[in-house]
């Protein structure tokens, strides 16, 4: 149940508008947080009595206290912070000033020492790292790449992906974060970079992994496919009798590695028969089974 | 949590011109970055407390100067005053 607020303010009910203004701002002159800095029970009254002042200060409001339409809970203020709490919170910023005891600092001794070394350490505070999400895709992280961030306040961050980075990876562009104070320098701004899935890569270590269909004729006979790679299309032999399975190696053209080198990418082939029936296929293969045994499910099943 | 100028007015509630002479007398100041004015939770506050003063304490230009200056000393001596204790108890770290 909060208080009758004709008694917080200590004034009667039949009190004028300007006696009840003047007695809140005897208290509030008295009670204000920011004016008691180190004072942690003024702020409850004072709550109190601004929560008072504003119901009684309002004559409408007023009124309708009196007639009993509106109780004094209406007369609580809604929660905001007090200056003293960032002004004491230690960060630096541009108001506090150090004139109230310059003098003190001037003299020698540990005192002064320890007041010019504070000073010092607040004066010349790094400015904060902030941190960013930055999606790519999967062929930028193996080629390197480019890219902006949009930040909050608008501005832009240019972001240069570095060849052969990988999912997760923090990037630290130095001086890119919030402002410091003094001397103190910028902090940094850590981008974390996410690769995106790509549904024909995968990526194991420095070599990356591909799976490529071939035709039978492909599988029995070899020849020349076309595969992809992050860095573009490359033309590989497929050899004579490879199998689902088989897996043949671009050297080189996986992810890049410190000092120039590069993993490989690994193409898994997989054997894929034509999508109809085919009755020629079928008749020759029936021909050419004749007579052989092999079970490819042997030792295995 | 930063805000622009845009953004300050509206949490604020003041209007251009109170802000414009408010930034005049240094009463705020706020950071200037390459994006614009951003303004802190600190600034937010302070900007409350003017208001206070202003409003519920009747207090007229002249006085807010005196008083904003009275209290970024105090708050000054209380972070040195801090810097004392964490001496004293030999909390180097803080020092």
């Amino acid at each position: 149940m909060a208080k009758n607020p004709y008694d917080v303010l200590g004034v009667s009910s039949s009190a004028s508008a300007a006696e009840i203004q003047k007695a809140y701002r005897k208290l509030a002159k008295k009670l204000h947080p920011d004016l008691n800095p180190g004072d942690k029970a003024a702020e409850e009254k004072f709550k109190e009595a601004a929560g008072a002042y504003d119901l009684l200060g309002d004559a409408d409001k007023r009124k309708r206290f009196d007639n009993g339409e509106i109780d004094a809970t209406a007369a609580e203020r809604p929660q905001h912070h007090f200056y003293r709490d960032y002004a004491d919170a230690g960060d630096q910023h541009a108001y506090t000033s150090g004139a109230g005891f310059a003098d003190f600092m001037d003299s020698e001794g540990a005192f002064a020492d320890l007041l010019r070394r504070g000073q010092r350490a607040r004066a010349n505070r790094r400015g904060e790292d902030l941190h960013y999400r930055l999606p790519i895709e999967f062929v930028e992280s193996i080629s390197g790449a480019t890219k902006r961030i949009t930040l909050p306040d608008g501005g832009t961050l240019e972001v240069k992906i570095p060849p052969g980075l990988v999912d997760g990876q923090v990037l630290r562009l130095k001086g890119k974060g919030a402002p410091g104070a003094g001397k103190g320098g910028s902090g940094d701004a850590l981008i974390e970079v996410e690769v995106m899935p790509d549904r024909r890569f995968t990526r194991d270590g420095d070599n990356i992994l591909l799976e490529v269909p071939i035709s039978l004729t492909e599988a029995v006979l070899g020849g020349q496919i076309r595969v992809p790679t992050p860095t573009g299309d490359v033309t590989m032999a497929v050899p004579k009798g490879s199998n689902t399975g088989t897996t043949l190696r671009l050297r080189g053209k996986g992810a890049p590695r410190r000092g120039g080198s590069a993993g490989d990418e690994l193409v898994k082939l997989t054997i894929v028969l034509p999508k109809s029936p085919d009755p020629e296929l079928e008749a020759f293969v029936e021909n050419w089974a004749k007579g052989k045994e092999f079970d490819p499910r042997e030792g295995t099943l | 949590m930063t805000l622009n100028k845009q953004e300050f007015l509206i949490s604020s509630g003041l209007r251009v011109q109170t802000l414009e002479f408010w930034l005049e007398q240094r009463w705020l100041i706020p950071t200037e970055a390459a994006s614009g004015t951003q303004f802190s939770d600190a600034d937010v506050a302070r900007a409350h407390l003017i208001r206070d003063l202003k409003s519920d304490l009747g207090v007229n230009d002249e006085g807010i100067d005196v008083i904003l200056h009275l209290i970024d000393q105090l708050h000054g001596v209380r972070q040195a005053f801090a810097l004392v204790r964490a001496a004293f108890d030999g909390d180097s770290r803080k020092v």
